[in-house]
């Protein structure tokens, strides 16, 4: 075990190139560049490839190519890159190829602020790309530890369900400095809990069998497998076709693959729940950080406040949900995003509020002083914010 | 069925679902016929496509390994892929006009900047003609189209003083070849010479859309009319006439002169490891 002071962008590089990413291709964008500094070191150590492409179209658009052409590859970038990557998600998806996407959040829409924290692409995760007909894996960690580790999760994620798996980030995770134990030997990485899946080779002849099944090798080229795949809909051999018989097929195996087996995906964190807490606070990510110290001091001053904070964010782990009691989204945004997934998986007279901000971290005395708002049924009204009420 | 294709293309995609007249099948004969000529085999290329009506006819042809990707992003898929794949893996590409020189130029160009060893043969419908017949970056002066009704006049990218061809040998392509889906012999050489080098080579081939592109420019569907159509304005290099719209012939040949993408890639990691040694 190495135990370094470093930011979260390396961390996720020791991540990466542990699970075999062997190409990265990225552009440079704040809070995300680290990462791809930290790659280009790094990679050609261990006989890996760093690409730096015109624009972050290209580059998801690269790594996929070498994902399809059998290496193991990742990218990484923020909001207005993110948005990007829209197309070449899509493709991935559509021809079910392995790769991870770092996205590290910060404040939007457009350039917005472009060195502090946000969480606007709550919903971006979840729907990528166009067109719909499919379920993705999102990954939010909330240390560069964590970071690391959800990077090598999402390796092995991607291998075994053959689709982009994004970890979703933000610029304090990133940027932040923090203690980082990076393991070495087999045994200590088996502690940590890391998983890994080398890479197969599909030799067809069905490269998309219509099935739920996960642990199916991907399409790979090169390899003498006579191997299809292409931005339509396929056949199952992958010949393209336009029939709603054969979309409806490949839209189950996208969808079903994931919702069935969301037991390999879904880990989450869960804080003082089981005595009927009177408020569950949610948070994922940086504000789960301050969220957890505030429920502790809540708790030792008597309080029966509760925490969940989902790992797995996509798909939506409804069933940490079962409590009917009030909850509280804690989110860095002014939006409300995951407010709204957990108004939907919440049992019937439950409540759900929101409290939000980007750019900085809400304070331990902020959320204090909501606890006890929502306690005493006041409403959740802040200085100078008055006309916001969740 | 001929013996190429019984060689190299899959019976389920021959013949293709393209129009009747269409020209597109003689710019996929010729890459085929290269390949076959210069000795390679089914196991030997990875065949990609964009998509379109280049794209579309031309997908799942090869019988051995193909891919299509997204709108005009197939060139940044294949630098990914040459990274992947053996160095001595042939990468040919069938693509549409639309998706070279408009929606993917920017890509295109940084495949050719950085001398990334591909075939891009450019099927040139003269127009987004699967989409029913809208102009595009080559469509010539004057004709009309569905979204040119009164006659195209926005400059395009094959007039002999703004050539997309210049622009491409600027970027750093090391072979550029402009040539007329029924060439023949003189296309399959140009693409022979494409694929032997080892960077980032073009060749454009113009063919007739018999179904929207003559409809709209001719008024006729007749096969015959839009292929002496293109033949009448197409003239060799260096034997232009005042009418002639489509100068064919190579238009920039420093083919294995210069150092291919991949292949610099794998020899600067060498270097850095030797290094850190």
């Amino acid at each position: 075990m190495k135990r370094y002071l470093e930011t979260g962008n390396f961390a996720i590089t020791q991540g990466a190139i542990m699970a075999g990413c062997r190409l990265f291709a990225g552009y440079p964008i704040t809070p995300a560049t680290e990462i791809a500094e930290a790659m280009s070191i790094n990679l050609p150590l261990v006989d890996g490839y760093y690409v730096q492409t015109e624009d972050e179209c290209a580059a998801m658009h690269l790594a996929i190519g070498g994902a399809v052409g059998g290496l193991k590859t990742m990218t990484a970038t923020s909001g207005p890159g993110f948005i990007l990557y829209a197309d070449p998600y899509g493709w991935a998806i559509g021809c079910e190829i392995p790769i991870v996407v770092l996205n590290s959040q910060r404040v939007g829409p457009v350039s917005g602020i472009t060195g502090a924290p946000g969480q606007g692409e709550f919903y971006n995760a979840r729907y990528p790309t166009q067109g719909g007909n499919y379920e993705t894996i999102v990954l939010a960690p909330n240390s560069a530890q964590e970071a690391m580790a959800l990077t090598v999760e999402a390796f092995y994620l991607s291998e075994r369900f053959r689709t982009p798996v994004t970890v979703l980030a933000d610029q304090l995770i990133t940027d932040g400095l923090e203690d980082i134990s990076v393991p070495e030997t087999d045994e200590e990485k088996a502690a940590m809990g890391f998983r890994f899946m080398e890479r197969k080779v599909n030799m067809g002849p069905d490269f998309y069998p219509p099935t739920d099944e996960i642990d199916i090798p991907p399409v790979v080229l090169g390899r003498g497998a006579n191997a299809l795949c292409s931005d339509w809909t396929p056949t199952e051999e992958g010949y393209d076709i336009e029939t709603v018989e054969a979309h409806h097929k490949h839209s189950y195996r996208m969808i079903y693959k994931i919702r069935n087996h969301k037991d390999v995906i879904e880990r989450h964190e869960e804080l003082y729940v089981d005595d009927d807490p009177d408020v569950i606070v949610v948070a994922y990510g940086s504000t789960s950080r301050t969220a957890k110290t505030a429920v502790k001091k809540a708790r030792a001053n008597g309080l029966k406040v509760g925490m969940i904070r989902p790992i797995s964010l996509w798909p939506f782990p409804d069933e940490l949900f079962h409590r009917k009691t009030t909850y509280l989204s804690v989110e860095f945004n002014y939006d409300g995003q995951m407010v709204r997934e957990i108004q939907r998986a919440v049992p019937a007279g439950s409540k759900v509020h929101f409290f939000g901000q980007c750019g900085e971290l809400p304070s331990v005395a902020d959320l204090d002083d909501v606890f006890g708002k929502l306690l005493n049924n006041e409403p959740l009204k802040r200085e100078g914010w008055e006309r916001e009420v969740w | 069925m001929d013996r190429l294709t019984t060689k190299f293309l899959r019976e389920r995609k021959i013949p293709s679902t393209a129009c009747s007249g269409c020209g597109l099948g003689q710019s996929h004969k010729a890459a085929v016929k290269a390949l076959d000529e210069l000795g390679y085999g089914v196991d030997d290329v990875v065949w990609g496509t964009s998509i379109g009506c280049a794209g579309r006819q031309t997908f799942a042809t090869w019988k051995g390994d193909n891919f299509a990707g997204t709108h005009g992003r197939v060139y940044a898929i294949a630098r990914g892929l040459r990274i992947a794949l053996p160095p001595e893996k042939k990468l040919v590409l069938t693509v549409g006009d639309g998706d070279a020189f408009g929606i993917g130029l920017n890509h295109l160009m940084h495949a050719a900047r950085s001398n990334c060893d591909m075939t891009v043969v450019v099927c040139d419908n003269l127009g987004y003609q699967s989409t029913g017949g809208q102009f595009g970056w080559t469509t010539p002066d004057g004709v009309k189209t569905d979204s040119s009704p009164y006659g195209m006049w926005e400059p395009n990218w094959i007039s002999k003083e703004m050539d997309v061809m210049k622009v491409l040998e600027a970027a750093g392509a090391t072979f550029l070849a402009r040539h007329l889906s029924m060439d023949g012999r003189i296309l399959v050489d140009s693409i022979k010479k494409a694929i032997n080098n080892n960077g980032f080579s073009l060749v454009h081939t113009v063919f007739p859309c018999t179904t929207n592109f003559a409809k709209n420019a001719l008024g006729s569907r007749n096969a015959v009319n839009i292929f002496n159509w293109i033949k009448a304005h197409a003239a060799p290099l260096g034997e232009e006439k005042e009418d002639t719209i489509w100068r064919t012939g190579i238009y920039h040949d420093a083919s294995n002169s210069r150092p291919e993408f991949a292949t610099s890639l794998r020899e600067k990691t060498a270097q850095i490891q030797r290094r850190n040694e």
